[in-house]
């Protein structure tokens, strides 16, 4: 120990100096980014006449022309990429600046919503079943407040954690777990509870999770936290019957494939049947018969499936390839940087996307309850593909500082006893510590 | 990818994690897409891949009309009232709606059926036409449908009912020409296959779609000319009527051709009511599905044997008594006292069965029926006449009969003897009719037929079917001349005053013992006549035979059926406007 304590000391010298220095970032990430926008785009334009047909149909309008989603996604994705550069431009610091007020502007939105929603019932509330999710903007489109919460839970945790952190409090109870606890309780309250939507909620718990396991929280605390995020699941599946329904759909599995609309196992059967019918190598961009109407949601959530019966078993590994592709950058900067809270944002940025994948992914095939979430950069729908750029462009920026060859910090902050002798605080010519 | 995370690290954990996750999904895809690949398409194309059953409009059915086809049979768009009981809220409007359009035809009980709210489908009411269906249409109710199907009609109603057959609530053609011809009367059914979408809007996506048009079925026409088919039925009747009869068949043929005329079988059915038919025995064209034992009317064919082979003439005699012994059994005459030395005509007019077997006699030694005398008796009562085989006429359930060959051990002089006088074998009408006219035609074989030909599918061309290939000088014209003549003078040794002046008409009578369970019974005989009739000598225009029979009854063919053919011959020549000659 005192001769790794020595050479850190030598080494985090090194790494203040290259840290101030900024460098190229890691263009991969726009890389993949870019190629997995491109190719949602690309089904979009394939699957967005029938999509537009389907419609008409059931409205009998004739509202949505043929190149209405595709141009809507080509809005989004635009606006996406706008928001991307811009994140990727703003000095970070700004945001850890504001971090507590955007985490209260994402909180505000969220009760001003439910407020809107479940008690004054106005059309500015978009609803379903009593689940309010949505502001609707009329032209201007729609924006799912959840988003902009979950990107304030991460630049604020990112802070908090950080602190802690570097004063090696990670697994303070009172100081570190007992606050972030009650963060994350009242924004499951906020999403699980009144939006009624459990795969936001457990994006966000999968946020936390990714700071709190890059913070280095302890094996002992991890598996408490654990227990109890489990604990309140279980109660959050308990007090909403359509949960109990989706499990036990999920739990039926491959044996009960059902083909009646308003059957709960519908909707997963016909991913199933989409990404099944595609087969080696799909059935050709275009030729997608399940996005005609048979698939529920099959420009959003279940865009996957369309992709699974567009391009086969081929297409849909590459595109998981990206994917994890995309994740490991994201791990391997936060692993590379040296600040607590360029760390922990990355983290935090692995998590919102690794979560949505997975979640997504693996309800489309038919290995986790359907949890109604988008699949990221691929999905339509606007507030969810701004957002997640906008996390990867804070990613893609923050690539910028990191700091290569044999540094690795992490092992320092799992064990906080090994830094008491450096003296701290470690990064304090920075000056960026947050005050939360 | 260098990502240079340091082994056991959190980063390299939560890498390792992700890995993993992937690396199940891309496992789980390759069994969803790879290994169970063909289920989901099956359970795609099951939900995607709509097929459309063009149905093939089945053949009309026409009967002659003189010399131009009119249907018999044609098809009717009906259509079957159906509900869905869970959508319907206003069922006393629709209870009350149905009985008052469809009437009879709604069925019973229907608040009980709309009552089953669970079930997705009731049927209200069948077979409502086209006319009724627009009315309730018109009513606009909710929750009630309309499924069209084509059932068959019957202008002229029981006509030729066991000729015509029906069509099973299947579409299948069973009994008489529905049956036998029922592939060609179906035609073949089109379907259109389409990938839809979900509202059923067909997507020229992938290569399963199909667009295969419906043959109709051929529209057949009968032999059967309707008026002759109607008299035969009405005389037939009349004869039944007569003699108490529960059961009759008449047949006409055409002896020039084969083609058959009419088929006439009591008691008969309406195919349109096939349903509502008790014993299915009905349904049977006696003529060609029941073989019996002919009797006496094989005479003229024994007889016509003898003379085509020269061993007995018209008037050549013989010594008659009133039985004859054949090996261990002696043979009786139903008639008496025609002893000492007459001819065979004498033996004809008197159908005496004695001299018959004498016949059969010299077709062996003289004295014997030897196994050359069977041989040459099985050539031309089965080889030639076509007695036990089916003769391939158009018409289901056709029985073959049976005519035992003298290598049979059953086949022996007793069997031959008796069948000299038509005991002993089995065959049907169609077959008799068939070999009498050979017989008495010139010789020439034309294979039975009901059919005429087709008409295009309006009706309104005709087109022949091909004439079946016929087999001459089955016998010579002279003996085909004397046998013609035998019979005339057999006809009018006793009902020539029956018989219109100026026409040549001949005719047998046979009187024969009915076998059950291989005995014969006692109280049950089956009497039939045999005969042609016509303007000349030379040329019969007509042959017609006619069997009666009953349970427990014992029918003569002089008292029981001959008049039925004398009704009908007298009929036949005014219908076929034959002028009296000499």
């Amino acid at each position: 120990m005192q001769t790794a304590g020595r050479l850190s000391s030598r080494v985090s010298t090194t790494a203040r100096e290259i840290v101030q220095r900024r460098h190229r970032p890691d263009y991969q990430i726009a890389l993949y980014m870019g190629l997995l926008m491109l190719l949602g785009l690309i089904v979009m334009y394939a699957i967005g006449p029938q999509r537009a047909h389907v419609l008409n149909n059931a409205y009998g309008t004739d509202y949505y022309t043929s190149m209405y989603f595709f141009i809507k996604q080509t809005v989004s994705l635009m606006l996406a990429l706008a928001t991307f550069i811009a994140l990727a431009l703003i000095p970070y610091k700004y945001l850890k600046k504001y971090a507590v007020k955007i985490l209260f502007a994402g909180l505000g939105t969220c009760v001003l919503l439910a407020i809107m929603g479940n008690l004054m019932h106005l059309p500015l509330a978009q609803c379903s079943l009593g689940a309010c999710r949505w502001f609707d903007l009329g032209p201007l489109g729609s924006l799912q407040p959840a988003e902009l919460l979950k990107f304030g839970l991460l630049v604020f945790t990112a802070g908090f954690l950080g602190m802690r952190l570097q004063q090696g409090k990670v697994n303070d109870l009172h100081r570190t777990l007992i606050p972030l606890g009650a963060l994350m309780l009242l924004a499951a309250i906020l999403v699980i509870g009144i939006q009624k939507d459990m795969g936001t909620g457990i994006a966000m718990v999968a946020i936390f999770a990714s700071m709190l396991m890059v913070a280095g929280v302890s094996r002992k605390v991890g598996v408490v936290l654990l227990g109890t995020a489990l604990a309140l699941g279980v109660l959050m599946i308990i007090i909403a019957p359509h949960r109990i329904e989706r499990i036990i759909t999920f739990l039926d599995g491959d044996t009960n494939d059902s083909m009646t609309v308003d059957d709960a196992n519908y909707h997963i059967t016909h991913a199933k049947i989409a990404i099944g019918s595609g087969g080696a190598f799909g059935v050709g961009i275009g030729n997608s018969v399940q996005a005609t109407g048979y698939l529920p949601e099959a420009i959003n959530d279940s865009v996957f499936a369309i992709m699974g019966e567009t391009f086969g078993f081929v297409g849909l590994t590459v595109i998981l390839m990206l994917f994890t592709a995309l994740l490991l950058r994201l791990l391997k900067v936060a692993d590379h940087l040296p600040d607590p809270w360029m760390k922990l944002a990355v983290a935090g940025v692995f998590g919102w996307l690794g979560s949505h994948v997975i979640l997504n992914v693996a309800a489309m095939i038919g290995v986790f309850p359907l949890t109604g979430i988008t699949l990221p950069l691929l999905s339509f729908g606007g507030t969810s593909m701004i957002f997640i750029a906008g996390a990867l462009g804070l990613a893609f920026q923050l690539s910028r500082y990191t700091v290569h060859g044999s540094l690795n910090k992490e092992s320092n902050y799992e064990n906080p006893s090994s830094r008491r002798g450096l003296g701290r605080p470690r990064y304090a010519s920075r000056g960026s510590t947050p005050r939360a | 990818m260098q990502l240079d995370l340091k082994k056991g690290s959190r980063s390299y954990q939560l890498a390792i994690l992700i890995v993993i996750i992937m690396a199940v999904f891309v496992v789980r895809l390759f069994y969803l897409q790879v290994i169970k690949h063909g289920y989901y398409v099956g359970l795609a194309n099951n939900e995607q891949l709509k097929q459309l059953v063009i149905p093939a409009k089945r053949g009309e059915i026409y009967a002659m009309d003189g010399t131009s086809p009119v249907p018999v049979v044609l098809n009717e768009t009906v259509y079957t009232v159906f509900a869905d009981p869970k959508v319907i809220t206003t069922s006393k409007e629709i209870i009350d709606t149905i009985q008052r359009v469809a009437g009879g035809n709604a069925r019973p009980n229907l608040e009980g059926l709309l009552a089953k709210k669970e079930s997705r489908y009731q049927i209200l009411a069948t077979k409502v036409t086209r006319k009724q269906a627009e009315l309730m249409k018109n009513a606009n109710l909710k929750g009630i449908g309309f499924q069209e199907e084509s059932q068959r009609v019957y202008p002229e109603g029981q006509l030729a009912a066991q000729t015509l057959g029906f069509v099973n609530s299947e579409g299948k053609g069973q009994y008489g020409i529905e049956e036998a011809l029922n592939d060609r009367l179906t035609g073949q059914d089109g379907l259109l296959q389409s990938v839809t979408d979900v509202s059923n809007v067909p997507l020229t996506i992938g290569n399963n779609n199909i667009n295969k048009p419906a043959k109709n079925g051929d529209n057949v026409v009968m032999t059967v000319d309707r008026n002759i088919q109607a008299y035969s039925e009405k005389a037939l009747a009349a004869g039944l009527a007569r003699t108490k009869a529960t059961n009759g068949s008449v047949m006409v043929m055409d002896p020039q051709s084969g083609k058959v005329l009419a088929m006439a079988n009591l008691p008969t059915y309406s195919p349109a009511e096939f349903n509502k038919v008790q014993d299915a025995a009905a349904f049977n064209n006696s003529t060609i599905t029941a073989p019996y034992e002919p009797g006496s009317d094989v005479k003229t064919l024994t007889m016509a044997v003898g003379l085509d082979k020269g061993v007995v003439g018209p008037n050549s005699t013989y010594n008659n008594t009133d039985s004859i012994k054949v090996e261990d059994r002696t043979i009786s005459n139903a008639t008496k006292g025609q002893t000492g030395n007459i001819t065979f005509q004498h033996a004809l007019n008197y159908s005496l069965n004695t001299g018959f077997v004498t016949v059969a006699e010299r077709l062996g030694d003289g004295s014997n029926i030897t196994l050359q005398a069977r041989n040459t008796m099985y050539d031309y009562f089965h080889n030639k006449f076509g007695l036990g085989e089916k003769t391939g006429i158009e018409l289901a359930n056709e029985a073959k009969g049976t005519v035992i060959s003298p290598t049979d051990e059953d086949g022996g002089a007793v069997r031959y003897s008796n069948m000299a006088f038509g005991q002993g074998l089995d065959v049907t009408m169609v077959q008799v009719c068939t070999a009498f006219s050979t017989i008495i035609n010139g010789g020439t074989q034309y294979k039975p037929t009901v059919l005429a030909g087709t008409t295009n599918d309006d009706g309104s061309v005709f087109t022949p079917a091909p004439a079946k290939p016929a087999q001459s000088g089955v016998i010579s014209p002279d003996a085909s001349n004397t046998i013609r003549i035998m019979v005339h003078d057999a006809r009018s040794a006793f009902y020539a005053s029956s018989d219109r002046k100026g026409y040549y008409i001949g005719g047998k009578t046979g009187t024969s013992q009915t076998l059950e369970n291989g005995k014969y019974v006692d109280d049950q005989t089956v009497g039939t006549y045999l005969g042609y009739g016509g303007d000349s000598q030379a040329t019969p225009k007509y042959v017609i035979m006619v069997q009666v029979s009953g349970k427990h009854m014992n029918l003569a063919g002089n008292t029981d059926a001959m008049p039925i053919f004398t009704d009908i011959s007298n009929w036949m020549i005014d219908y076929m406007k034959l002028q009296p000659k000499g």
